[in-house]
């Protein structure tokens, strides 16, 4: 008896195979219809306005900073007031639960009611999802506060480290990596990757980096990864724009490898432990068990300096070798329950009145994706920054640390799968 | 009342049926949602052929020996070291008034969830903690953090120190449970007070006389004491080496990573981690076979005294270096919650402010009546179900059977990493859009257990002649059980209830997983912020965490107390009116 429900229960999921394929099938015709539909220009943006109203909206975002937070519940308020949305932060420990979820629900068949209306993501995540047909395609530029990014002059708008995102993402904000140290221990900071292996000797244990995947480990990796290759010719650089062979990483990685060789046991616990996430660094800054540190989210030194997690002392600045910058989006499952209403919140998160707010250091401190050409001057005048704010938040070599293109996904899978063989397991 | 009366009993006797479906179906069915993509069954990804692919990639994993390694060595060791701490206190304290009081102390953290927990230790031992501050740099020399490697040692001696903390205190209110059981307790205190009479020390006397007898009632929650440390994620994440980490914290990563090939290789992982759980549970118990045959002659050899003082005073040591390293670890939480920048190496941060608090608490109230909500709703379902179970078993007159017992602590005794991640699957089948009772759903599976093992002791000792002399006085079956067991068992009843609160507010993978993320509790909101930047916000939200349990315990003393005054005063007043009359 009980074996014949188990086998009830091995059986089912060949018969959900079976319903996947067809639903799938429906789902895809289905999409393309309405794509043609929204091509002929028969759904306007007012029909978006009209049908999205009114509803509720669950926007998947990482939730572990107070003060992106309270920014997503400002946003949370005025869609409120202009379209009666109620947008719920659902606050995730990693965006990669999104990502779970959602193919979950494509997993159970879930083709049309999905938990997830829109998600905050970039770089693998959106790698992974756009691989997996997981995403609504062709819909940012349908938006009308899409133009304000000037797509035409910003390539990067509509490009996520390096993959055309087509459509399936609007961009929300800018980052660049920071560096940042207490100006009354460390009196001279290392400028460039290789004053930073010298640094470190001299002041052992004081620097360290999270450990890979996550992402502000992986990023230190694939800035290292681009200024040791500065000095190759160009067309083996242009190699880590393209997807990782065997041949482009013998010629890339080994510098990678040999620098890291030379800098581990000057690291932090002698680089046999490494922090498992970016912000476990701010704490260890905070504590003064480290001299220096880096984050994407320069906005944070000077926000965690008000609520005295960092000492007063604390300075930030970019290197001058450099920085790694990218662009961060937010993207609709394809199987949103309310898509029309994430669209309206997204037009939302693009307009001049959200980026402005979004921009200043009080408030998250995010570097706009509006270009400011497009604005009318009145607005441009919101972009401006205060005057009064700490010095931390003031970045020295803003202007003169060149940005340094994220290279393509696929070489943050090599870089964390080699870093764990060499480093992970003592 | 003809159908009221039936209706009780036929409620009462489908009880044990549902209880079980309830915890059955959960687990096996996520089981059986873990096993078939193990084996590479997994359509999403275009898998539908069976395979062993994905233990040969685990196999293949950097590192995946050390994993288990560790998962099994920290488990075991700390459990035993919990088990045998927990005996020597009771041993030396057995007689002394000093028992209620460590019992007082180490009662509220028992109640303290584990990522909490294992926050304030980590605090504690880590390079600019409490400890190396305490110490510096007037003895040290350290004027900044030495470069050590606790937490996060390679031989996870500090998720060993987390474990034991939080294992203790379990194990030894389940053998104060035990011994506040009237037959049972007042039969081995009058062996104890014999065997003293006899010139046996008191330490001799209780592993003599009273450990023998107790011991089968702690075999149970020592097991999944043992299941839970073997594949606990929270202390390893905090606490342990992450290169590499134990297996469970592996297989949540795993699971987590945006390349979605390595469900498969988390699948198998999972299965690994059921067979390393069982293994370690075989062994426990092949182990008190062993001892049961070496002590058989010690047991009997009449020897009076084994190093009894030495004993005891080693345990006093014990005692107070657990207690004194608890107690600085909460002073440690609390400092931090109200710290302005707090300097290396003050003992005291340079100013206290309210800062944080007055912050954390604006963002707190949704999630807080969350919280409140998951564990009114769980708890009640796990207390009714648990009552009419046992009462369906007083009808029957026999005792649930022992598989059923066994099905009990299922989901205590199989891993729920291996099983949540199945279970949501399972969810998305039958309704994926009620977070709320998915999420009480999942915290039932770990209340219920907990409830029945505190409840069932009181319940079954109860004395039977009270209600044989209610039936012969001719109440139905339905009012011996509302008038007269309950009102008698009414101070086991609230303790299970706050019980049942504590772990359903502790609950992290559950709620993160049944609820879709759409339902945030105190314990999901700690955790997610501990992985933050900010020591103050996390020691805000670790003290809110132990401070709801508490107050369920609180309320539960106090009530009890109440409700014990009001009925004495009412019988005086009858005997006053009797006296009158």
């Amino acid at each position: 008896m009980l074996f014949d429900k188990l086998m009830f229960l091995i059986k089912t999921p060949k018969a959900t195979l079976n319903i996947t394929a067809t639903a799938l099938s429906i789902f895809l015709c289905a999409s393309l219809w309405a794509g043609d539909a929204d091509t002929n220009g028969s759904v306007t943006w007012l029909d978006i306005e009209a049908r999205g109203a009114n509803q509720d909206v669950y926007f998947h975002a990482w939730g572990g900073d107070p003060q992106i937070n309270r920014y997503i519940q400002w946003v949370a308020d005025q869609v409120k007031q202009q379209y009666q949305i109620t947008l719920h932060h659902v606050k995730l420990t990693d965006t990669s639960e999104a990502v779970s979820r959602v193919l979950a629900e494509k997993s159970a068949n879930n083709d049309h009611n999905g938990q997830v209306d829109m998600v905050w993501i970039n770089g693998d995540n959106f790698a992974a999802m756009a691989k997996h047909q997981l995403l609504t395609p062709l819909w940012a530029a349908k938006l009308p506060n899409f133009g304000l990014t000037d797509p035409d002059n910003n390539p990067a708008m509509t490009r996520d480290f390096g993959l055309p995102t087509q459509g399936m993402e609007a961009p929300w904000g800018k980052a660049s990596l920071t560096f940042y140290y207490d100006s009354l221990v460390n009196h001279a900071p290392p400028q460039t990757l290789q004053q930073l292996s010298q640094w470190a000797q001299l002041h052992p244990g004081r620097f360290t980096y999270p450990k890979p995947p996550d992402f502000l480990g992986m990023s230190f990796l694939k800035y290292a990864l681009i200024v040791l290759n500065h000095s190759q010719p160009e067309a083996v650089n242009n190699l880590l724009y393209q997807p990782a062979t065997l041949q482009s990483q013998a010629l890339l990685l080994p510098v990678l490898w040999q620098y890291l060789d030379n800098l581990h046991p000057n690291l932090w616990r002698k680089g046999q432990h490494f922090m498992s996430n970016g912000m476990a660094l701010r704490r260890l800054m905070g504590d003064g068990e480290l001299s220096l540190a880096f984050t994407f989210s320069a906005a944070d030194v000077p926000a965690a300096v008000a609520r005295f997690d960092l000492p007063d002392s604390i300075r930030s600045y970019r290197m001058q070798d450099g920085s790694l910058s990218n662009i961060h989006f937010v993207a609709i499952p394809y199987n949103a329950a309310h898509t029309d209403s994430a669209k309206l919140v997204v037009n939302f998160l693009l307009s001049a009145q959200a980026q402005a707010k979004k921009q200043q250091p009080s408030i998250w401190g995010d570097t706009s994706v509006i270009a400011l050409s497009q604005l009318p001057t009145a607005q441009q005048a919101w972009f401006k920054a205060p005057t009064e704010s700490h010095p931390s938040a003031q970045i020295a070599n803003q202007a003169s640390s060149p940005a340094l293109s994220e290279p393509d996904p696929s070489w943050t899978k090599v870089i964390a799968t080699q870093w764990l063989q060499r480093y992970g397991v003592m | 009342m003809m159908t009221s009366k039936s209706g009780f009993n036929t409620l009462v006797r489908s009880s044990p049926y549902i209880m079980m479906a309830l915890l059955v179906i959960p687990v096996m069915g996520g089981l059986i949602a873990v096993v078939l993509p193990a084996f590479g069954w997994f359509p999403v990804l275009g898998q539908t052929q069976f395979s062993v692919d994905g233990f040969v990639d685990l196999w293949h994993t950097p590192g995946i020996g050390y994993m288990a390694l560790l998962s099994v060595s920290t488990s075991f060791i700390s459990t035993v070291l919990a088990f045998i701490i927990t005996i020597l206190i009771l041993g030396s304290y057995f007689t002394s008034p000093w028992l209620s009081y460590i019992q007082r102390l180490l009662g509220p953290i028992l109640v303290i969830p584990h990522a909490a927990a294992a926050i304030a230790i980590g605090f504690l031992i880590t390079p600019s903690g409490m400890l190396s501050r305490l110490v510096s740099p007037w003895l040290s020399g350290w004027d900044a953090p030495p470069d050590w490697l606790y937490p996060h040692d390679a031989m996870g001696l500090s998720i060993i120190v987390g474990l034991t903390l939080k294992e203790l205190p379990f194990l030894l209110l389940m053998a104060l449970g035990v011994l506040a059981q009237p037959e049972l307790g007042h039969t081995l205190r009058a062996q104890h007070r014999v065997a003293l009479s006899l010139g046996y020390c008191p330490m001799t006397a209780f592993f003599k006389v009273v450990l023998p007898s107790l011991y089968p009632f702690l075999r149970l929650p020592i097991l999944a004491v043992l299941a839970y440390a073997s594949a606990s994620v929270e202390i390893p994440l905090i606490l342990g080496p992450n290169s590499p980490p134990t297996l469970a914290v592996a297989i949540m990563q795993w699971f987590h990573d945006v390349d979605l090939s390595l469900r498969i290789k988390a699948s198998a992982g999972a299965i690994v981690q059921i067979i390393l759980t069982l293994l370690l549970l075989l062994s426990w118990w092949r182990l008190e076979k062993l001892i049961k045959i070496l002590s058989q002659t010690m047991l009997i050899n009449g020897k009076r005294e084994y190093a009894g003082a030495i004993m005891q005073n080693i345990t006093h040591v014990i005692t107070v270096v657990m207690i004194s390293t608890i107690g600085l670890a909460l002073i440690g939480m609390m400092l931090w919650s109200v710290a302005g920048f707090w300097h290396f190496p003050d003992v005291l941060p340079q100013q206290f402010v309210g800062l944080h608090w007055q912050s954390a608490l604006q963002q707190m109230h949704t999630p807080l009546i969350d919280t409140v909500l998951i564990g009114v709703c769980a708890t009640s379902l796990a207390i009714i179900l648990t009552l009419f179970t046992l009462e369906a078993e007083q009808h029957t007159s026999k005792k649930v059977s022992r598989l059923s017992s066994v099905i009990i602590y299922l989901p205590l005794l199989i891993p729920s990493i291996a099983f949540l991640f199945g279970l949501v699957w399972l969810f998305e089948q039958i309704n994926s859009h009620h977070s709320f009772i998915n999420v009480v759903l999942a915290h039932l599976l770990f209340v219920l257990p907990y409830v029945f093992l505190s409840l069932s002791g009181s319940y079954r000792r109860l004395d039977p002649r009270f209600s044989a002399v209610a039936a012969s006085l001719g109440a139905s079956d339905a009012k011996i059980f509302w008038k007269i067991k309950l009102p008698m068992l009414l101070a086991p009843i609230l303790i299970a209830c706050a019980l049942g609160l504590a772990i359903s507010f502790s609950q992290y993978l559950p709620t993160l997983l049944a609820g879709g993320g759409r339902i945030n509790t105190i314990t999901t909101e700690a955790v997610s912020l501990a992985n933050g930047g900010s020591r103050r916000t996390s020691a805000v939200y670790a003290l809110v965490q132990m401070f709801l349990p508490a107050l369920g315990f609180l309320l539960a003393w106090a009530l009890t107390g109440l409700y014990q005054k009001s009925s004495l005063d009412h019988t005086n007043k009858e005997a006053h009116a009797n006296t009158l009359n």
